[in-house]
């Protein structure tokens, strides 16, 4: 298609869409209706409920709440049962007469109270699901995280999301996730809407989220919602507890590696509470009495508090602090982490408009000291960020979200300080760069017929790079170079720089990104649905090694580097079966990613002023089907997963001349996970004793061979294949738990429970890397398989009283 | 900078007690080429006349021992300047001599080599190196502060852009050690290079001890030679989780008659120091 032909189909459809909407908006002005609206809540705790659903009896008119447990439902004048219900909750039905809008709150209660445990044996939403024309989106119920069985016993929000198709990582002992294909600085984390950008603890080990503090975390693998922008893969939208507003409580867990307490209770009365939690490792300690000078640790500590100013007026202030350190010897020691802070303000204008205004902050920064070499090197990347968002229900058919956000970003990419005057090291800063991130957007959910829901919206997405540091001029305006003598890309000639003050603007970028989605009942059990979703990156994690380590830097767009640009498309089929007790969801998709960032051989990224001489903007593709088969009800509950995908890259020459990287050819990118079956079971045998298993199996990640070996200076030097071209072997391994819970006192509040887990039960040596050398005292070349975890058994008490 | 990364993987080895083993792997099998290793090293003090080049063929990964010696290739090395040429004279094993070379810092050379009716060219200029001020032992710095590393100290020259390749063999073991340095953090200033060797018990290799005798050789290399053999020693290391993707490094040797053909390894000219130190009882 040529430009023209694009354009022309874009002005159709955003005239389509146009239409549409005023359709929407006419029919929500032409009814003599009223509203019944209002906050859902759990009785035991006050913690509102997100995602809850709340229908009228008799009709298919009702929605789900907020993430702050808020809904409104608009519907002709009547008499109604209000159904609400829940995951794990108790059903609520209640008469209400609605000839007038009404407020009305309720409190929800659990089947089971003990331990926040929450069992999953009704799936309420899911049913209720089937007509929304959300997809490709997974909702992970922290009491289904909180029973799988874990290494270490660290509770992980993140692993757990792995057991769900579409999302793999990287191998043990490696950070981040990878969401259908894309690469871990593609997913947006948000932690009570604060971004961010590491969320490991001990190199990937573990994940930054303390599963006391947790709420709900929910994943957008695609389609996107407007309100989102900034990534290109996937947001994980994770949110703390308010705490509980009912009495004093205090949560705690005695584990392996590290312990955690958690504190929440009620504040000015009835009007607010608070939450505290805090984490620590001990390995360190343990590694200290053992005469050990090498150590790891980590910390972290999650703070939320909330005041209900009146019935419309809320305030929320919430903290994420975190760090890890870890030290070899006296010779070298590091600390890094993330921090956040974010003050909300939910207002209800009225009964069908709800806003929220949020002022975050977030930061991530690291210092590494180097005690002999007598300096020290610290980075960072700081946002502050200012959201506006509303949502108006406008009738039962029509509802409409609408906000703007602007985020402002700091980058340091790092800083060289001598720590003595006899230190060897000269001092050197890299630019500092700064950034100007905004969004504006409105997206419609639109009941057209009462099986056919569509959901569409427009993001306009901008970025402003801003002055205050120099940009290099290269030879002829090419960073880097082919050199097409010995076929390499090398950096290009730098001529010169220009300086921008801080108030000039070097380079902008803005966006266009429609998201459409569509649901379709074909029947009171089944429903297809399909979507379309454009989303822009501007942000980039620069790293060249195969694992992304803690060490690596952001880096925004600019002169040389293009934001990233992704089109997705996604087709699913979704049903409920045998009486609802189970439910399958298949999905397949297809996505593009324009102007990927890849490095060209050789590439030197550490304290490396001018990225643009190692890179090369090239583009990703990746497609694959999901199956995800789950029983929700009765003792044993569980579900199966199977992923087929494809995930691959390609970098031309482009301008710097040439083939491109790898040949100019498509090349496996490091996500590619041909198969991906998971299987994740809970058995409830009685109130005292559940058992949890997990299987997993997974095709090698691609990885980079020696192909030949010459003799150079003495030693055996390798040549390699092309690009990702070989597979570690396949990762297998199965996980067990036992839950037990001893038979409480009555009268007493104090609960306990042992989980004992058993992480990879048959001692699979699943390789985390091979590395080809060669034998220091034979002089053979040979393979080492490094494998990080054998069976882990662990034993952790958890209490709460 | 890179030390870190191998930090942190070790880090975890500690910690998590994971567990390394040999294993058999199939790899793929790439093209043979010819490789050149033509390092004219000029040792100061010395008139650097005798030269050797060495050319050999590329083997299979996982290839036993086979010879892969080339002979009856004609090598010849030219001046650029003054269009001096230099014959070395084939010695039917792989190594090719001269012993008429007259080498000049700063100046370029072209390399010409003539093998089974294809032409391989390379150009380079010889490079200095700047001296060794003083060499000791320690035990405190190093990743390991109980065993002994050595201490190679010098003066990084003022102006910018020295690239140094330092080569440490102790008498005994097997394989020789590569190191490489640059100036971009360190420019102008007294350098103290350290160097260590970690006990290896599967391999047999035990730090440094009071009586080793440790060869050390320093080379001033040029940027490009740098750019080529840092890639090389970093892929030595092997490459594990948090190394860059490896590649085939190509060298600055160009098939003139059949660019696909290319050869492997350096047409390098550098000034070399060389040392030797013996370790002490404390």
């Amino acid at each position: 298609m040529n430009r023209r032909t694009q354009l022309g189909q874009a002005a159709q459809n955003t005239l389509w869409l146009l239409w549409l909407f005023l359709l929407g908006c006419a029919q929500a002005m032409g009814q003599d209706s009223h509203t019944v609206s209002g906050t859902i809540t759990d009785k035991s705790n006050g913690e509102t409920l997100f995602g809850a659903s709340v229908l009228l009896g008799g009709t298919t008119i009702g929605g789900v709440t907020n993430e702050y447990g808020f809904y409104s439902i608009t519907a002709p004048a009547g008499e109604y049962t209000l159904r609400i219900s829940y995951m794990g909750y108790n059903e609520i039905q209640m008469k209400i007469n609605l000839v007038q809008d009404l407020k009305n709150d309720v409190e929800v209660s659990e089947f089971s109270t003990e331990l926040d445990e929450v069992v999953v044996t009704a799936d309420e939403p899911e049913r209720a699901l089937l007509g929304k024309p959300e997809m490709s989106v997974v909702k992970m119920n922290m009491g289904t995280v909180k029973q799988m069985p874990v290494v270490l016993g660290e509770v992980d929000v993140l692993k757990s999301l792995q057991m769900l198709p579409g999302v793999t990582n990287n191998g043990e002992g490696t950070g981040g996730f990878h969401v259908r294909g894309g690469a871990q600085d593609q997913n947006l984390v948000l932690l009570d809407e604060a971004i961010i950008y590491n969320t490991s603890h001990m190199f990937g080990f573990f994940s930054v989220f303390n599963a006391d503090a947790i709420k709900d975390v929910k994943l957008y693998k695609g389609g996107i919602p407007a309100r989102f922008g900034g990534r290109v893969s996937s947001v994980l939208d994770i949110r703390q507890k308010d705490g509980n507003n009912k009495n004093f409580a205090l949560t705690g867990g005695i584990g392996v590696i590290s312990s955690r307490l958690t504190a929440e209770g009620p504040l000015f009365g009835d009007k607010g509470s608070f939450l505290v939690a805090g984490r620590r490792s001990y390995v360190d300690l343990l590694l200290k009495a053992a005469g050990e000078e090498n150590s790891v640790s980590f910390y972290d500590l999650n703070l939320k508090t909330n005041y209900a100013i009146n019935t419309n007026n809320k305030l929320f202030l919430s903290g994420y602090f975190g760090r890890d350190a870890f030290k070899l010897g006296s010779s070298f020691d590091s600390s890094y982490g993330n921090a956040s802070g974010n003050l909300r303000w939910n207002h209800i204008f009225n009964d069908r408009l709800f806003s929220n205004l949020s002022a975050i902050w977030s930061r991530y920064d690291y210092d590494l000291e180097f005690a002999q070499d007598e300096f020290e090197w610290v980075s960072s990347i700081t946002n502050y960020n200012l959201k506006y968002d509303f949502k108006y229900y406008l009738s039962d058919a029509f509802n409409l979200d609408f906000g703007v956000n602007g985020i402002y970003y700091d980058f340091d990419p790092g800083e060289v300080n001598p720590t003595a005057d006899t230190s060897p090291v000269n001092p050197l800063k890299l630019d500092q760069k700064r950034a100007l991130e905004s969004g504006i957007y409105i997206n419609a959910e639109h009941k057209l017929t009462p099986s056919l829901t569509l959901q569409y919206g427009m993001r306009y997405s901008a970025f402003s790079r801003l002055g205050g540091q120099p940009i290099s001029e290269y030879a002829n305006g090419q960073p880097v170079v082919y050199n097409s003598l010995l076929d390499i890309y090398e950096r290009g000639e730098a001529i010169g720089e220009t300086e921008y003050a801080k108030s000039e603007t070097i380079k902008t970028f803005g966006n266009l990104e429609p998201r459409v989605s569509l649901a379709y009942l074909l029947n009171e059990d089944s429903s297809i649905k399909a979507g379309y979703s454009r989303t822009a990156q501007y942000i980039h994690l620069l790293s060249n090694t195969s694992s992304v380590t803690p060490l690596d830097v952001w880096t925004p767009s600019g002169p040389f580097i293009k934001p990233q640009l992704s089109n997705q498309y996604a087709l699913g089929y979704f049903r409920n079966f045998l009486d609802k007790a189970y439910s399958l969801e298949v999905e397949t998709y297809y996505k593009t990613v324009d102007n990927r960032i890849d490095y060209i051989d050789g590439s030197d990224l550490i304290g490396q002023n001018t990225i643009e001489t190692e890179i090369l903007n090239g583009e990703m593709r990746a497609y694959g089907l999901e199956l995800l088969l789950r029983k929700n009800e009765g003792d044993f509950t569980g579900w199966i997963a199977y992923t087929l995908s494809k995930s691959e890259q390609r970098t031309l020459g482009g301008t710097a001349g040439g083939p491109g990287i790898n040949n100019g050819d498509w090349y496996n990118s490091a996500f590619d996970r041909t198969h991906d079956i998971s299987v994740s079971g809970a058995y409830q045998l009685n109130d005292q004793w559940s058992f949890g298993t997990n299987l997993v199996f997974q095709t090698g990640r691609p990885v980079t061979y020696p192909n030949g070996q010459y003799v150079y200076e003495g030693l055996s030097i390798a040549t390699y294949a092309p690009r990702n071209s070989d597979r570690l072997p396949a990762y297998h391994r199965m996980d067990v738990s036992v839950n037990y819970k001893p038979r409480k006192y009555e009268n007493k509040r104090f609960k306990g429970e042992w989980v004992l887990s058993i992480y990879n039960l048959y001692n699979r040596k699943n390789a985390a890397s091979i590395s080809f050398g060669q034998n220091l005292e034979t002089g053979a070349n040979q393979a080492t398989r490094t494998a990080i975890f054998g069976i882990v058994p662990s034993l952790t008490y958890n209490f709460k009283f | 900078m890179k030390a870190i990364k191998k930090i942190i993987f070790a880090v975890i080895i500690i910690v998590f007690a994971s567990c390394e083993d040999v294993v058999d792997v199939e790899v793929q099998d790439g093209p043979t080429r010819l490789v050149v290793e033509a390092s004219l090293n000029w040792e100061k003090g010395t008139a650097g006349d005798q030269q050797t080049i060495r050319l050999s063929e590329s083997t299979p990964f996982f290839g036993t021992g086979t010879n892969t010696q080339v002979t009856g290739a004609s090598v010849v090395v030219t001046n650029d300047s003054s269009g001096d040429e230099f014959v070395f004279v084939d010695q039917g094993n792989g190594e090719y001599l001269s012993t008429t070379f007259e080498p000049i810092l700063d100046q370029s050379y072209s390399l010409r080599i003539e093998h089974e009716g294809e032409v391989y060219t390379a150009t380079e200029t010889m490079t200095s190196v700047t001296d060794i001020t003083d060499i000791f032992q320690n035990r405190e710095e190093g990743f390991n502060d109980e065993e002994l590393e050595v201490h190679v100290v010098f003066n990084d020259p003022e102006e910018e852009g020295n690239n140094y390749l330092f080569k440490f063999h102790r008498e005994g073991d097997l394989l020789p050690s590569l190191e490489v340095g640059e100036d971009r953090f360190l420019n102008g200033n007294e350098i103290d290079w350290w160097f260590e060797i970690e006990e290896d018990e599967d391999e047999n290799i035990e730090p440094f001890q009071p009586g080793d005798v440790l060869q050390i050789e320093m080379y001033g290399i040029s940027r490009p030679y740098y750019d080529y053999i840092k890639i090389l020693v970093e892929q030595l290391g092997g490459t594990g989780l948090f190394e860059s993707t490896p590649v085939t490094v190509r060298g600055n040797c160009v098939n003139e008659t059949n660019p696909e053909n290319y050869a492997f390894g350096y047409f390098r000219l550098t000034e070399v120091v060389k040392a030797s130190y013996t370790f002490v009882e404390e």
